[in-house]
């Protein structure tokens, strides 16, 4: 994280500096509150990775909200159809900002082999995907490690400058 | 056991010993597909034969199990069966009492797509009606309530039609994201 200790006072660890970006970015990435958005076989997977074998908390993630406004990780696991999609954009447009876009799965990704008149050919042609997950379904830990690519990705992105209140 | 067997299979099914008799005129074919009785009937009589089937004490099919169609526009043996008529709008019917399933088959013209709804007789056929609608094309007179259930509702075309392409005419690309029923 980049923090430096600062000169000895005497008592320990009383002093620290960092910079604005780090400390933000670390609050940031571990506390990612997933919103899911699970459409077919992938969202069991995401349940399993949720569940106690896996335990996506972890690693921070476990805050699962079903409201888009109180959530920053968009996960689309599962295949979207052309009927769904406005509902999906229409989730992640009510997400507030900063907000990051996992998709899981080849339907997601792709349309998988799914190559139909319904099915979007992957939905970021839509949505600006941060991190694919290959795979179908891809296992719990495939998608434990998208979620560490996106907190890499936090971690090593700035703040828009000149906002003075994060 | 094998004799008995063989005196069962012989014997013809109630319900098509019934049909013969109430119905005769409106039976084109019949036939039996692994155990279940298959009647083929002209469009115009479906309704009074569903009716008769579902209400007569000794059959009651009161089950109505599915209602879809199939296409046949690319089977020229099925065609060619029953006076070229492309869709063969097709119920599947469960009687508790007997407990015995039949498939009642009904084709269609393409010329003339409208067949009467059998909303009437069971309500479970209204959401299975609209299905075969917004798939098919086909139109179910007197159904309280015709509109598109799986696709959405500014879609055109119906897509399991043998001429509908399977990529589709571009529906996946084009979005209209200001749709008010979203
Ligand atoms: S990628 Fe495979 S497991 Fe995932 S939604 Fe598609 S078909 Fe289901």
């Amino acid at each position: 994280m980049g923090l430096d200790f600062g000169p000895d006072t005497g008592q320990d660890g009383n002093i620290i500096t960092t910079t604005i970006d780090k400390v933000v970015n670390w609050g940031r990435k571990n506390s990612l509150w997933p919103m899911p958005f699970g459409t077919a076989c992938c969202a069991i997977e995401m349940m399993a990775t949720l569940a106690s074998k896996y335990d996506l908390s972890r690693f921070g993630s476990e805050a699962i909200r079903f409201s888009p406004r109180q959530s920053d990780l968009l996960i689309v696991s599962g295949r979207i159809s052309i009927k769904m999609m406005p509902v999906l954009k229409r989730i992640y447009d009510q997400m507030p900002d900063p907000k990051w876009v996992i998709s899981m799965g080849a339907c997601a990704s792709c349309g998988g082999v799914f190559d139909t008149y319904t099915l979007i050919q992957g939905v970021d042609q839509f949505l600006p995907v941060d991190v694919y997950i290959p795979g179908c379904p891809p296992r719990p830990e495939d998608l434990i490690d998208a979620v560490l690519q996106v907190q890499q990705k936090i971690d090593s992105g700035t703040l828009p400058k000149g906002v003075s209140h994060y | 056991m094998n004799e008995e067997k063989e005196v069962e299979e012989q014997s013809k099914p109630l319900v098509l010993e019934k049909l013969e008799a109430a119905h005769a005129d409106a039976l084109l074919a019949q036939d039996e597909v692994r155990g279940t009785t298959v009647v083929v009937v002209r469009k115009e009589r479906a309704y009074a034969v569903l009716e008769y089937l579902k209400t007569d004490p000794e059959l009651a099919y009161i089950y109505l199990v599915d209602v879809t169609a199939v296409d046949n526009s690319r089977m020229e043996s099925e065609l060619m069966q029953f006076d070229y008529a492309r869709f063969m709008v097709v119920y599947q019917l469960y009687s508790y009492q007997g407990q015995c399933r039949v498939r009642v088959k009904v084709p269609v013209h393409e010329n003339d797509l409208s067949i009467s709804s059998a909303t009437g007789l069971w309500r479970a056929a209204n959401w299975l009606e609209r299905e075969t609608y917004d798939m098919f094309g086909i139109h179910f007179e007197g159904h309280p309530d015709l509109r598109r259930i799986l696709m959405p509702d500014d879609f055109e075309g119906h897509p399991l039609r043998k001429d509908y392409p399977l990529r589709g005419r571009g529906e996946r690309e084009r979005f209209n994201f200001d749709k008010q029923n979203v």
